[in-house]
């Protein structure tokens, strides 16, 4: 009998097992895949590392990780740096990079604007200002209603946001203004951190903190059902048959999966069917990964390069989600900080599992030939070893469903829905990671899986 | 004696919070005492308004933050809705 059974040893399901198991919960992990991570792993070829998508992290100076990283004593199992700048977006008119210096960033922002000089020192001050009121008065709004509330410039808003398209699957007009807040402030303001040895390093160093807390793993075995009695969870089922009772489950799989198959239809409210039915996935990518020889030099080392082409986000989000890349309107490309490696990617949503089958080829050599004809001239002649990502790679990976790449879609309708953190209908059971409508990536996921823990732990010291 | 409304609110409270319905006093107050932070003042304020078929302005946001201003915010709002 464990106290909690926590489905997914994604970044959000680990954080929540560490904080269970230190304060003395007895708590297994049961993940599908052979290895921790969800989409924070890296993956080895001809002895080069790859991160396979998620490739830095944020929020350690002003976000949720410098607080999860100190509870769990992180920094004393993983070295990590800091590359500077973070992120560097490259535009038709100009080059502006994200400094670790704040003010060094402001003042390259307001040379290449310097009319907007006020309003970017104010947008800045607005997005780090730890006002939780703030953005409750402004729930509806869009992250492009914060924007215009400061900033006039549609060249400079599609600076700021292009990052944010990438780290978040939507443009600026259909992304919540405190999503969009928070993207910018942990992700881009306060970003660039990598492990020392791959991303890989990160799920790792949590899980040998969890089981030195007597947490207890499972590998490569999916859970087939969550169990309940009388409107409560008992348990869970693997996909061996095998029952595992527990008192909690948290589920840090995808959502439709947790609702629809692993509980069923049957235990869930028609109600909250509907709600279910009428969300919105977020994007995928499509993910090139590149082993390159040493004199390579295609962009600085451990920076998140942004290739933006135009201005227009919303008809840039258009195309990726119809796939028709021949009017994306740019990328990120990263090297890798031992420069072996480069990782670019593009977001676009999922067809059939025969489409991505049959054309993964054809778009890796698409997205190679524009990176080559775009920015990085005689690029094929540095490539030791090419390889892609499909959502439908991401999908097998993970499960989260189409390969959705960030959970829900993080639009103002579905943020903070009650329902997707703790359903009302079940007692004992609820869900960490980014289908929480909380949060997501690294950041977004810590955040849901500390307070998943905190929930749980609340509520044993009053029963 | 606890109206149904202040019952209603705790009990949202407690839901998003994690903290004990008895915890919940009327005085206490979001953001110091029971950690409320954004996007669980967004998920209170949005339960609020589902529950109690009601909107809560903009301009409102400011004026609740404990448990007391809550209920009567939304004990006005309902008022004014049936008239």
């Amino acid at each position: 009998m464990y106290d909690v059974v926590i489905i997914g040893a994604g970044i959000g399901g680990l954080v929540c097992g560490c904080y269970l198991a230190k304060a003395g919960m007895k708590v297994l992990i049961v993940e599908q895949h052979h290895k921790p991570g969800g989409y924070c792993t890296s993956f080895k070829r001809r002895g080069v590392t790859f991160d396979a998508a998620a490739h830095s992290f944020g929020g350690y100076r002003y976000g949720i990780l410098g607080r999860v990283f100190s509870d769990l004593k992180i920094e004393k199992r993983m070295n990590f740096t800091r590359f500077d700048p973070s992120d560097i977006v490259i535009t038709p008119d100009c080059r502006i990079s994200f400094w670790a210096d704040l003010d060094k960033t402001i003042r390259e922002l307001q040379k290449a604007f310097p009319d907007e000089s006020k309003s970017i020192k104010e947008f800045f001050a607005f997005v780090l200002g730890p006002d939780p009121e703030a953005f409750s008065r402004r729930r509806s709004w869009t992250f492009k209603d914060l924007l215009n509330h400061f900033i006039s410039d549609e060249k400079l808003k599609a600076i700021v946001s292009f990052p944010l398209f990438g780290n978040g699957g939507l443009p600026p007009s259909q992304m919540s203004a405190l999503l969009g807040a928070q993207i910018f402030k942990q992700f881009i303001l306060d970003g660039g951190y990598y492990p020392e040895g791959g991303m890989q390093a990160l799920p790792d160093a949590l899980s040998e903190i969890f089981k030195e807390h007597s947490g207890k793993m499972l590998f490569s075995r999916p859970v087939r059902k969550i169990r309940i009695k009388e409107r409560k969870v008992s348990g869970v089922v693997l996909d061996n048959g095998d029952f595992i009772p527990a008192r909690y489950v948290v589920s840090n799989c995808d959502a439709r999966q947790t609702f629809l198959k692993l509980l069923g239809k049957r235990v869930v409210t028609h109600e909250f069917l509907d709600t279910i039915n009428n969300m919105v996935l977020s994007l995928s990518m499509f993910i090139l990964y590149l082993g390159i020889d040493k004199s390579a030099n295609l962009s600085p080392p451990g920076s998140n390069v942004w290739l933006l082409f135009h201005y227009d986000l919303d008809k840039a989000y258009l195309s990726a989600k119809s796939g028709d890349f021949r009017n994306i309107a740019g990328y990120m490309v990263r090297t890798s900080p031992d420069k072996k490696a480069v990782l670019a990617f593009i977001n676009t949503s999922f067809r059939s599992k025969n489409y991505w089958t049959l054309n993964k080829i054809k778009w890796t050599e698409a997205l190679l030939r524009k990176l080559e004809s775009e920015v990085f001239p005689g690029l094929s002649n540095h490539i030791l070893h090419k390889e892609a990502a499909t959502p439908y790679t991401l999908y097998r990976y993970t499960l989260n469903d189409k390969g959705a790449a960030y959970g829900w879609a993080g639009m103002p309708s579905q943020l903070a829905i009650s329902g997707f953190r703790k359903p009302s209908f079940i007692q004992g059971l609820y869900l960490t990671g980014h289908w929480t409508t909380q949060g997501l990536g690294i950041p977004g996921v810590c955040y849901a899986g500390s307070d998943t823990s905190q929930m749980i732990l609340r509520k044993e010291k009053h029963s | 004696m606890t109206s149904t409304v202040e019952k209603e609110i705790i009990s949202i409270i407690a839901d998003v919070s994690g903290f004990d319905e008895e915890e919940i006093t009327p005085d206490k107050n979001f953001y110091k005492d029971l950690e409320i932070d954004s996007i669980k003042a967004i998920e209170i304020t949005v339960a609020i308004e589902k529950q109690f078929k009601i909107s809560v302005r903009d301009e409102d946001v400011p004026n609740i933050t404990t448990v007391k201003q809550a209920v009567d915010l939304v004990n006005r709002l309902i008022a004014e809705k049936a008239e």
